[in-house]
């Protein structure tokens, strides 16, 4: 395709590792090569989660502040894997994104030589969601007045007990992106929104077919068909 | 839908040994290697010449996430696994080695794109790969039957495929052998849905990805033209629907360079005669399945010991075709052709920034220097009774073949 991309390089910029910043990681990636930490990397080889929590933490220094309001969250580290990239360079892309301004940042982590060399930026576009993204989504289905009842009484008609929080729920999340959709469901087209589905304890799911959790206004739409 | 894109198109009237452009000269042979000294059953072993960057690398990733296996017929494929947050299950530097013979790069990567379910009712149409690697099953010993499981997700086992051949001789046995597969594979959550992504190595050198659905049915009821009686009577009728899946294939046949992907058809309706012709896809392509159409990437300075071009083959021809609504311009091709980009990567809903979103709108008319492979395979779904709790696995996928890549029958 065309080249039509946005980069902001800052090869040299010497972002320094922020102690105190792996205050923003999610907590959520376990290591991508468990095992593999006690001895190096090959090209091709998971990163450690030595190298996702490095990532995180030099990928989250620009945004602290964002960070600590909840607007900017970090998603998640993905190796990167990029064969133009120098061979034997290991470097991790951080995915963030921005819920104050509808916008994905990429971060493109150096982990040799601790710096980020790339950031890309972008309005409307939508990385499938972190499991975060996935209980936020779900705590706002139960704080819906009529879904959230309807959640909780199949909860527990499904054997739950009485359900305590979202993250009790079997949760999978996917990105909604609007094809013709009617009513509010079009502001999907920039805002992150989630389809949610929702597994309950006798494992059957609930039909979440309709339901659609926009986390960037907080609310839910109910799609028209 | 025909080919929309911008090509050059090359007559054969005599079959592909006399290309319209003079041959180049062979690139000498390499010396045969001499750790297997396994002579072929029909003589000589020829060995794929290897061009630049031929050689696989010694180590591109460490245990576990080295696969290296030597089929019983001789037959080695060695490739690294990553389960990926986004793609999941995640294959790369793919190296085949037949036997007696030098080993050739296949892939450099290869993974799931998207798996598009559009319901026959219009709605809901799901894009499903959501973070997939979060939605890794934790396999059992029982679900990897032989073989051995890597960090709980992934499955590296082999299994029977039938006749590798049989042949009758006069007075003597019967030529015959059984082949098999190395099959790694890994299964996801989905919803309702149990996604199985498979991808089996052949020992005959074919590869095989492929995608089982299999867990529950959505349950989702709609009304008698667009679904199925499940249950007893007829009055709920379980919603028909299509998945369709896309695969990426970053084929680097025998290194990056000089790869080349050309399209074949065979014309004649009606006729006793068929005609070869060959299409050459200079620039990025859109291409759909027809009857006896495929694909090869071919390279174009590495030959086998005959002096023909090592190639793989890409058959998409067990395709629903499944075609959307205007505003789903990806269902309209069932193989792009796109040049390298480390951002594209999924064929809907592309998760980066300066990058298109979609695998038709990466398909633009760029001069392909490295060419990278969608194959978008559709299955459409028709409930039936036997598809109640827990749902048979239903199967898509296709076949890539490996096409004079050894002058013989190497095994």
């Amino acid at each position: 395709m065309g080249r039509r991309l946005m980069v902001m390089t800052v090869a040299g910029a010497g972002v320094a590792v922020v102690a105190g910043a792996a205050l923003f990681v999610s907590g959520e990636q376990g290591s991508q090569a468990a095992g593999s930490a006690l001895r190096a990397s090959a090209w091709e080889d998971p990163l450690t989660g030595q190298e996702i929590a490095q990532a995180t933490t030099i990928a989250s220094a620009g945004s602290r502040s964002h960070m600590a309001a909840g607007r900017i969250k970090l998603l998640y580290v993905e190796r990167d894997d990029d064969k133009d990239a120098s061979p034997g360079r290991r470097s991790a892309d951080a995915y963030l994104y921005d819920y104050g301004s509808d916008r994905l940042i990429v971060r493109t982590v150096d982990l040799g030589r601790g710096e980020i060399v790339r950031e890309t930026v972008a309005r409307g576009v939508q990385p499938p969601p972190s499991k975060e993204e996935e209980t936020t989504a779900a705590a706002l289905l139960l704080a819906h007045p009529g879904y959230g009842r309807t959640v909780r009484e199949a909860y527990t008609k499904a054997g739950g007990g009485p359900l305590r929080s979202a993250a009790e729920l079997g949760l999978r999340g996917l990105i909604f992106t609007p094809s013709g959709e009617r009513g509010s469901a079009k502001e999907c087209e920039v805002h992150r929104c989630l389809r949610l589905f929702v597994r309950l304890p006798d494992g059957t799911w609930l039909d979440t077919s309709r339901m659609v959790v926009d986390l960037s206004a907080k609310k839910i739409h109910t799609l028209e068909w | 839908m025909f080919l929309r894109l911008t090509l050059s198109c090359a007559l054969l009237a005599g079959g592909l040994a006399a290309p319209p452009s003079a041959p180049r000269a062979p690139i000498p042979l390499p010396p045969q290697p001499t750790s297997s000294g396994a002579a072929t059953p029909s003589g000589t072993p020829a060995a794929p010449a290897t061009g630049t960057g031929a050689r696989p690398p010694s180590a591109p990733c460490n245990a576990p996430y080295r696969v290296d296996k030597t089929l019983p017929n001789g037959a080695r494929w060695q490739l690294c696994w990553e389960m990926r947050n986004v793609e999941g299950l995640t294959l790369t530097r793919i190296v085949y080695t037949p036997r007696g013979h030098r080993p050739i790069t296949v892939l450099r990567s290869t993974s799931l794109a998207q798996i598009h379910v559009p319901y026959d009712r219009g709605r809901p149409r799901y894009h499903d790969i959501g973070s997939l690697g979060y939605a890794a099953i934790p396999l059992r010993a029982a679900d990897c039957p032989l073989g051995e499981r890597r960090e709980q997700f992934v499955c590296v086992t082999t299994r029977a495929r039938g006749h590798a051949y049989l042949k009758a001789v006069p007075d003597r046995l019967n030529m015959t052998a059984q082949g098999r597969d190395l099959v790694v594979f890994a299964a996801f959550q989905v919803g309702w849905y149990t996604y199985l992504a498979e991808w089996a190595f052949s020992d005959d050198g074919a590869i095989t990805p492929r995608v089982g659905a299999t867990g529950s049915l959505a349950g989702f009821t709609t009304t008698p033209e667009h679904g199925w009686p499940i249950g007893v009577g007829a009055t709920g009728f379980e919603a028909n629907h299509t998945h369709n899946i896309f695969w990426r294939l970053d084929f680097d046949v025998s290194g990056r360079a000089d790869d080349v992907v050309e399209q074949y058809d065979f014309s004649g309706s009606g006729t006793a005669t068929r005609r070869i012709q060959r299409t050459v896809f200079a620039k990025e392509a859109k291409a759909v399945s027809r009857p006896m159409r495929w694909w090869r990437v071919v390279d174009r300075k590495v030959r086998n010991a005959d002096g023909h071009r090592v190639s793989w083959e890409i058959n998409n021809s067990d395709t629903a075709q499944y075609r959307g609504p205007a505003d789903e311009a990806f269902t309209r091709a069932d193989l792009y052709v796109t040049d390298y980009r480390s951002c594209e990567r999924l064929a809907t809903v592309n998760p980066s920034p300066g990058c298109a979103r979609s695998v038709d709108r990466y398909t633009n008319g760029e001069r392909l220097t490295d060419p990278v492979l969608w194959v978008n395979v559709g299955y459409h779904h028709v409930p039936r009774d036997e598809d109640a709790d827990p749902m048979p696995s239903h199967w898509q996928g296709f076949r890539i073949t490996p096409r004079d890549v050894t002058a013989k029958n190497p095994h």
